[in-house]
């Protein structure tokens, strides 16, 4: 039975399944889950590490979000940036996040980079690839600045510069030409943004502003639109329509209550 | 070919179906009751999948009943529909899926009101003043999106009827050549011969 | 034809200066055989907070039995009534955990929000069939016609809009966008929310 129940156990529902597969061999194909295209990277410099993104998300060919986060919370000192099924890298980090505060707060130390990598890996992994989620995650721990990709199906890399998401290519390219060892904080955050760029300006599935994350030992910073590239101009003129174009058939007001003030009655309760 | 409408008017609703009953390509039966009276002013007619519609409505019809007798007053036409609703949903998400479209019909003895409601096998619910299901819905919702009137005596409401009627056996290619028309208002559910 | 196509339907909601407004078409139909033109699909979840649920109209009835459900347990064990925010991670949360068998619903929602100086702040967000969620700060569309109300919503769409201007500019945005979409339409009904009052206009559309 598909009956509501208060008690709702962990972990994903299949109830639906049967019936769509039921329709599905009727002969009405099913929805693909939306996939976004992304360009996000990440890369390594002298005291720690640049996250960065772009802000599009689509539903094929439609700018679903024009300025969507893609880079997400694990901990104080590890973000981590998704690309692939939006829902899937929204709830795999938040589930990630959540399990790392909890063995943060069991073994009482400062969460590393590879713990929650370990547990990114082996959940996407036990799912076989049906979780479409690809990561970019970066942290500064006690073991130093760390950074990994993760891919759908659990593999993973460690390497000092990193892409992903449809625009990698184009990311990747601005990387190799100008990535180099123990880079200052400012070169490494231009070469970031220099990588997003590429892929906001060459690569359709990308789009919009670009997001950075500078985390280092001591700190970590979340440049939300850090560069707006595609700024919308202020129109020229005004489209509102006149007011009473819309003809409309019937009209139902109701007043809400706003403040409500307690008038006390009578005398108060004998309490002693 | 299967079909069944339904219309409201002024206090009652009419709900018609074909009779037949087809194995293949052979006719049957040309005198199956299709609309079950599930309670004292409530009509359900139902099609699809021959099995599946008279084991689904019975199911319905003995828990409409069972209701009654447990409370002693029966389902309102809203709360049936709801639950018929339900029923199909749940079964949607079983092994073996009932596959029954139906029209329901009811007279509200609270509010004086009558109720139509179009659902398919899905569990799609719909409350609507007209319907109908199966391949007469292509040439009847177009009739009675014409003539329908809410306000209508039972008179002309049959004459409404009588008019889907005439045009799907005229029109339809395996015409149905009997249908059985049944109305619920404020003195209960009955049969009425066209 | 797609699952999401099967009955046909559109929802938009628009945020405003102090109001929000979500409107939807009234068309219930059997891919291309119309079945009814009074087919809500947005319902009140509080006072000032409504969702709109398009898809295929089974899961419509469905899912808004079920967030009923849940926001009535959600009232009754914290006492209080729940805030926009926090029911829009409820619908996101009710459909990620349908992940691998979802409902073929996009809902979108729209409401006044608390803030902590007491007063009232719009919100609108919408999800994906699975939930993730898109919390705009100007529209958010879904359903059929989705294409087509991006399109008009995006140029007639502007800033800080007055209650009634908000109205119009909803209204003849959903009504241009569904005309050009085959399976929307035949009436729609706009909810126009501010902090002190909830109206509810039915509006004429085309009925082909």
């Amino acid at each position: 039975m598909a009956s509501a129940s208060v008690y709702r156990g962990a972990g994903f529902d299949f109830s639906n399944t049967v019936r769509n597969s039921f329709l599905e061999q009727r002969g009405v194909p099913l929805p693909k889950a939306t996939s976004t295209g992304t360009t996000i990277v990440g890369c390594l410099f002298k005291d720690g590490i640049v996250l960065g993104a772009d802000t599009r998300a689509t539903e094929g060919p439609i700018v679903a979000d024009k300025n969507c986060e893609k880079i997400h919370f694990i901990s104080d000192n590890i973000r981590c940036c998704g690309a692939g099924t939006a829902a899937d890298t929204e709830f795999t980090t938040a589930l990630i996040a959540s399990n790392m505060e909890m063995h943060a707060l069991s073994t009482g130390r400062k969460p590393r980079v590879v713990t929650a990598m370990t547990m990114l890996k082996q959940m996407l992994y036990r799912y076989q690839g049906h979780i479409g989620a690809a990561l970019v995650l970066g942290g500064v721990d006690a073991t130093g600045p760390q950074l990994f990709t993760i891919h759908p199906h659990g593999s993973t890399d460690k390497l000092p510069y990193v892409t992903m998401g449809s625009g990698s290519l184009a990311a990747m390219a601005v990387f190799e030409a100008g990535w180099k060892p123990d880079m200052e904080r400012q070169e490494a955050l231009d070469l970031v943004t220099a990588a997003i760029s590429a892929g906001i300006f060459n690569d359709l599935g990308s789009g919009s502003n670009v997001d950075a994350c500078v985390i280092t030992a001591d700190r970590t910073e979340m440049l939300r639109n850090f560069v707006k590239p595609n700024e919308r101009v202020e129109k020229e003129r005004r489209y509102v329509f006149r007011r009473g174009t819309t003809a409309y058939k019937s009209e139902q007001i109701r007043s809400l209550v706003v403040e409500e003030t307690v008038t006390r009655t009578g005398e108060a309760m004998d309490t002693s | 070919m299967e079909t069944a409408f339904g219309i409201t008017g002024k206090g009652y609703v009419l709900i018609a179906s074909d009779t037949t009953a087809v194995h293949s390509i052979v006719k049957v039966k040309t005198d199956v009751d299709k609309i079950k009276e599930l309670s004292p002013f409530l009509l359900m007619a139902t099609s699809g999948e021959p099995g599946d519609t008279v084991q689904f409505a019975e199911y319905i019809e003995r828990n409409i009943r069972l209701y009654h007798i447990r409370n002693n007053f029966p389902l309102r036409p809203p709360s049936a529909a709801s639950w018929i609703r339900r029923s199909l949903a749940d079964s949607l998400r079983s092994r073996k899926p009932y596959s029954v479209n139906l029209l329901l019909g009811g007279y509200d003895v609270s509010t004086y009101k009558p109720h139509l409601y179009w659902m398919d096998y899905l569990g799609t619910l719909a409350e609507v003043p007209f319907a109908a299901h199966g391949y007469g819905s292509y040439f009847t919702l177009s009739l009675l999106d014409k003539y329908h009137d809410p306000e209508a005596t039972v008179e002309e409401g049959l004459a409404t009827l009588k008019r889907c009627i005439d045009e799907v056996s005229k029109r339809l290619v395996v015409s149905p050549d009997r249908f059985k028309v049944k109305i619920v208002d404020k003195d209960g559910v009955r049969e009425i011969e066209v | 034809m797609s699952i999401m196509q099967y009955n046909g339907g559109s929802v938009i909601a628009m945020v405003g200066k102090d109001c929000v407004a979500i409107a939807s078409d009234l068309r219930l139909g059997v891919q291309s055989l119309s079945i009814t033109s009074d087919f809500e699909k947005v319902f009140p979840v509080t006072d000032r907070l409504f969702i709109g649920l398009p898809g295929l109209a089974t899961d419509v009835t469905t899912l808004r039995e079920q967030f009923r459900y849940r926001v009535n347990m959600y009232t009754i064990k914290e006492e209080r009534e729940i805030e926009p925010q926090t029911f829009a991670q409820l619908v996101s949360s009710t459909l990620y955990e349908r992940r691998f068998g979802p409902y073929f619903i996009e809902p979108v929602i729209a409401g006044m929000q608390k803030t902590p100086a007491g007063g009232y702040a719009p919100f609108i967000a919408a999800t994906d069939l699975i939930g993730c969620l898109n919390f705009a700060k100007d529209f958010v569309v879904a359903g059929t016609a989705s294409e087509k109300l991006f399109g008009v919503a995006e140029g007639l769409w502007e800033p800080d809009m007055e209650a009634e201007d908000l109205f119009e500019t909803i209204s003849q945005t959903l009504l241009n966008a569904v005309d050009r979409d085959a399976f929307s339409g035949w009436g729609a009904v706009v909810h126009l929310i501010t902090k002190d009052q909830v109206i509810t206009r039915k509006l004429k559309g085309r009925m082909d």
